[in-house]
């Protein structure tokens, strides 16, 4: 790997927010390509970032600092981004059901997404099934993540995915859960696509998903 | 010894004689629906009136069988007083803080009178009566939370947790230094008001923050207010917390309440008896969705595996089965 681009995916997995601009900056004007920097460099850390929070070598506050560091390097190269290296790699649906208001774990996994190159439209918290299936309808989005920290809100996840059959879009759009009292028995159990333990597993599964 | 409820929490809380069995107890909450249902205290009035507050932990004695009563069922007692506007919820949904006052980690003043503020005085007010009412026969638990968990209610949580990322590691310090005395006088306060022991729930959960920051951060301050609290402390951290229990055992407290992700017999070897342990039944899905039978061979195996005092992992969903509290009850009544 090119050395400038090494630096740009240490900076991240680090978490050196203060640098990543200038290093993206000078790298740009290299003949090394923004497909490189994006992949090898931004991507890639994010990639270690996920693996390191799931071993628990680091933890949420280490993850969003490079979330955070790499979204930084990601509005540089962007603009400079023309036709099909500038098209995301999917769009992702991302809200907390109805009745929960708890957001952390759902903006993380929205860092990670977006860092991962997706296009990704955040419904917020305590979303109303109409209201997912209305913008399901309206977005077409390939992956729809839902997202729920509480017991007694869990079966709301089973609602979208029953109201989603309702509207025939159930083929249209995989479904993807996660959250603390989540796990894959009942994402299998409510007929969801797939379960993400932490962040970094729902990130590899929307990448899955859309066949990368 | 004799085996009244107090006597075998108290006992067991401090690692001391067993009595003939172990006691059930509940360091967050066991307030359900059907709890509520049968004493008549109803949320929010049982967050808000000391009356109602108290017939709630009573009704978890008299009639889900638990050798504990507490009356504290929200994590915004605190947060309400320092300013944070709230909604209190109702029977089957848990108070929320609308507002996070210090985003910009301003400093927090701590109004003198705030053991007076209604959302405070309310507890103390629910201590007394249980004192008066159970007294010497049922453990009395009362709970405060921790700077740390303050903290997140004051700056807001993520930006909290974006903050220790970036290391700004003197913002953090100071607001932690600033609510410490909140949780120092609301614990005392508690004992005056009646409390055998009090929990000091801080959300320094696993999975969300590493040891490194409980050590570097909270440990030095845990310590503090176990030094400057006049009765028993029983730690609260959610989470799988088996990274960092040693260094709870180091933060003064007698005992630390622990989740189901922990197995039991892993942290009864990891902690031997430096402190005391209370847990770890799960909630979501033994006592959620379980069944009695469920709760009853969970709760047996972590009385096999050791663990001082029986109970939930945490605060319970509202809608969990009454039976199934019954069921740790029964799981205990059967003895060691």
């Amino acid at each position: 790997m090119h050395e400038s681009v090494q630096r740009i995916k240490e900076s991240i997995i680090e978490g050196r927010h203060k640098e990543i601009e200038s290093l993206v900056r000078e790298i740009c004007k290299t003949e090394i390509t923004l497909d490189t920097v994006i992949q090898e460099g931004l991507i890639a850390a994010m990639d270690v970032v996920g693996q390191k929070f799931g071993a628990g070598e680091i933890f949420v506050p280490e993850m969003m600092v490079s979330a955070m560091t790499m979204k930084l390097g990601l509005n540089i190269v962007k603009p400079l981004l023309t036709g099909k290296a500038g098209a995301p790699k999917g769009t992702v649906l991302m809200g907390t059901v109805k009745g929960d208001l708890h957001d952390i774990g759902k903006n993380i996994v929205i860092m990670m997404l977006e860092g991962a190159g997706f296009q990704v439209i955040d419904l917020g918290v305590d979303i109303d099934v109409e209201k997912v299936v209305a913008k399901v309808i309206k977005i077409r989005p390939q992956v729809l993540g839902l997202s729920a920290l509480l017991t007694t809100t869990m079966p709301e996840m089973k609602r979208v995915i029953e109201e989603l059959g309702a509207h025939g879009l159930r083929d249209r759009v995989k479904v993807m859960v996660g959250g603390a009292p989540v796990d894959a028995a009942f994402a299998e159990k409510i007929g969801a696509d797939g379960y993400g333990k932490d962040a970094a597993q729902a990130m590899a599964l929307a990448r899955s998903f859309v066949g990368l | 010894m004799k085996a009244t409820s107090y006597n075998l929490f108290m006992s067991a809380l401090y690692g001391g004689r067993k009595g003939i069995r172990p006691p059930a107890g509940n360091p967050t909450s066991i307030a359900c629906v059907e709890l509520m249902k049968a004493c008549g205290a109803f949320f929010p009035e049982a967050h808000l009136n000391a009356r109602a507050m108290a017939d709630l932990a009573l009704a978890g004695h008299k009639l889900a069988g638990f050798d504990t009563v507490m009356p504290e069922y929200s994590v915004h007692q605190e947060s309400a007083a320092l300013g944070c506007e709230m909604d209190w919820g109702n029977e089957t949904r848990m108070p929320d803080a609308k507002t996070a006052p210090h985003l910009d980690f301003s400093d927090v003043i701590v109004p003198e009178s705030i053991l007076e503020k209604p959302s405070l005085r309310v507890v103390l007010d629910a201590l007394s009566i249980l004192r008066r009412e159970v007294g010497g026969q049922v453990a009395i638990i009362g709970k405060v939370m921790g700077p740390w968990t303050l903290a997140y209610h004051m700056a807001g949580t993520q930006n909290f947790l974006l903050q220790l990322g970036l290391g700004e590691k003197d913002k953090i310090n100071r607001m932690l230094r600033q609510l410490m005395p909140v949780t120092i006088a609301f614990a005392n306060a508690q004992f005056r008001a009646g409390a055998d022991a009090v929990v000091l729930a801080d959300h320094a959960t696993g999975n969300l923050v590493g040891p490194y920051h409980y050590r570097d951060y909270l440990l030095p301050i845990h310590q503090e207010i176990t030094a400057r609290v006049g009765g028993p402390m029983i730690l609260h951290v959610c989470g799988n917390c088996l990274d960092r229990l040693e260094l709870f055992a180091e933060s003064g407290v007698d005992a630390y309440h622990f989740e189901w992700q922990v197995d039991a017999k892993a942290a009864v070897e990891k902690i031997g008896d430096r402190i005391s342990l209370i847990g770890n039944l799960n909630n979501p899905k033994t006592l959620f969705q379980g069944t009695p039978e469920d709760v009853y061979k969970q709760a047996r195996y972590a009385i096999e595996a050791g663990v001082d005092i029986i109970g939930p992992e945490c605060a319970v969903p509202l809608t969990t089965p009454l039976a199934n509290l019954r069921a740790i009850s029964a799981a205990v009544l059967d003895g060691y």
